[in-house]
């Protein structure tokens, strides 16, 4: 499926030349990139069965066309191989979902990143690791699928700093944040199934997101006192940072694991606790120092979730220690999490 | 040996938007204010709307807000904006 590249070439007198092209011009993230050959970029191309014309998606503000030549180029440059490409196109395809709204998720001063959270066979298939570290540098796969959205976004989208991105602070997740969910070490269903339905699906969630804040308590084999760790993170959150609902997740390890499994506690069960104990009174603001903003509303109570669902829990993390990570959404729920079969075609 | 790499930006696509002509008075005109509706906004564009009518003769100022402060502006204010001389987007935090 080898057809014409319509990008423009440069040629440079070595691999060191073009590195300093590259940096020279702002096209990278500040590291080293892979010099985008036509070679390795067919590769990609070729790998997914895209031909370089391919409408990957649309932005839905400044209506630009993405296409798959230039989705390849930036995984390219991230370090990608042929076969994680696929991989990034799903990526790529969900944050172009109009609910994900990709304008104001990068453009933000917030300084959210993009968390992908990868699910099924395809994990295996490009070698995810989704133990040790699951939110670090894990393996290479996560890493350069992670920068390639970012690569992306600054490349064709001008969310560099100080251009369409207007972070005040950002977090390092913006460099790559892309973790595999631990599908085999749980009797749980992957996030991908109970969000599309499928048991056999490899799929792509795409959540504008914070940081991780990190949890831990070992000290208890009860669901209810280990998702009340979690849910004090949630109520800090909303108090320091926004008070308003979406997309929260919850990244559990094997050690908190096996209580919940014990108990025979389902993902749906945990959304469902945490959904209802997940809330504070806007008066709480006044304990941090925002008292001048919570008005006549102080005994208005704010949930953290709109409905059980719009909690992702997802399996991960190294076989040790009893710590849990809460990743809270951008900005309430002006953007959703998107989530995008491996493979679909979603406006064609 | 030389190296030939392909370009990773947008930047050989179509421009997203083109200028408007400019105006070559504001005195008597119609402009609006397109407000990103965030917190504190509201006496900023006062003093703006304030400052067209005094200091550059603006006939009227209109002001709009969007529902959504992340997101584009909808087809209702879009289609306010055919009876303005002028607009300013206007972002405040």
């Amino acid at each position: 499926m080898t057809t014409p590249l319509a990008s423009k070439r440069h040629t440079l007198d070595s691999v060191g030349d073009a590195q300093e092209f590259f940096h020279s011009r702002g096209w990278t993230d500040g590291l080293p990139i892979v010099p985008p050959t036509a070679e390795a970029v067919h590769a990609c191309l070729d790998w997914a069965g895209l031909s370089a014309d391919h409408l990957v998606g649309i932005e839905p503000v400044r209506q630009r066309a993405v296409t798959a030549e230039k989705v390849a180029i930036n995984a390219v440059m991230a370090g990608c191989l042929p076969m994680h490409f696929p991989v990034v196109v799903t990526a790529v395809t969900a944050m172009l979902q109009e609910p994900f709204l990709l304008h104001g998720a990068t453009a933000s001063t917030g300084g959210c990143a993009v968390l992908l959270i990868v699910n099924g066979p395809i994990r295996h298939e490009i070698g995810m690791d989704p133990t040790f570290n699951a939110l670090g540098p894990s393996d290479r796969a996560s890493n350069c699928i992670g920068r390639s959205v970012r690569l992306v976004l600054g490349n064709l989208f001008e969310a560099r700093p100080g251009q369409i991105d207007r972070s005040t602070f950002g977090h390092p997740g913006k460099i790559s944040y892309c973790v595999a969910e631990d599908e085999e070490n749980t009797p749980w269903l992957s996030l991908a199934t109970e969000r599309l339905g499928d048991p056999h699906v490899s799929a792509v969630t795409a959540l504008a997101a914070m940081a991780p804040r990190q949890i831990m308590n070992e000290w208890t084999t009860e669901p209810e006192q280990i998702l009340d760790t979690f849910i004090a993170e949630v109520k800090a959150n909303m108090r320091h940072y926004s008070i308003w609902p979406g997309n929260y997740v919850i990244v559990v390890p094997p050690q908190l694991r096996e209580h919940f499994d014990a108990a025979n506690w389902t993902k749906a069960d945990i959304r469902n606790y945490v959904f209802e104990h997940a809330f504070i009174k806007r008066g709480e603001w006044a304990s941090v120092g925002k008292g001048s903003v919570v008005g006549a509303k102080g005994d208005r109570t704010y949930h953290a979730l709109n409905a059980p669902d719009d909690l992702l829990v997802v399996a991960a993390g190294g076989p040790a220690g009893g710590f849990g990570a809460v990743i809270p959404p951008w900005l309430g729920h002006k953007s959703r999490a998107a989530t995008v079969a491996v493979g679909a075609c979603v406006d064609c | 040996m030389t190296i030939e790499i392909l370009d990773p930006t947008y930047g050989e696509g179509p421009s997203d938007f083109a200028a408007a002509p400019r105006l070559a008075t504001l005195a008597g005109v119609t402009v609006g204010i397109i407000s990103n509706g965030k917190h504190g906004t509201g006496r900023f564009f006062d003093a703006v709307a304030h400052h067209l009518q005094t200091q550059y003769r603006v006939q009227a100022v209109e002001r709009v807000v969007k529902p959504n402060y992340s997101a584009p502006a909808g087809d209702d204010i879009m289609d306010a904006t055919k009876h303005w001389h002028a607009v300013i987007a206007g972002i405040g935090d």
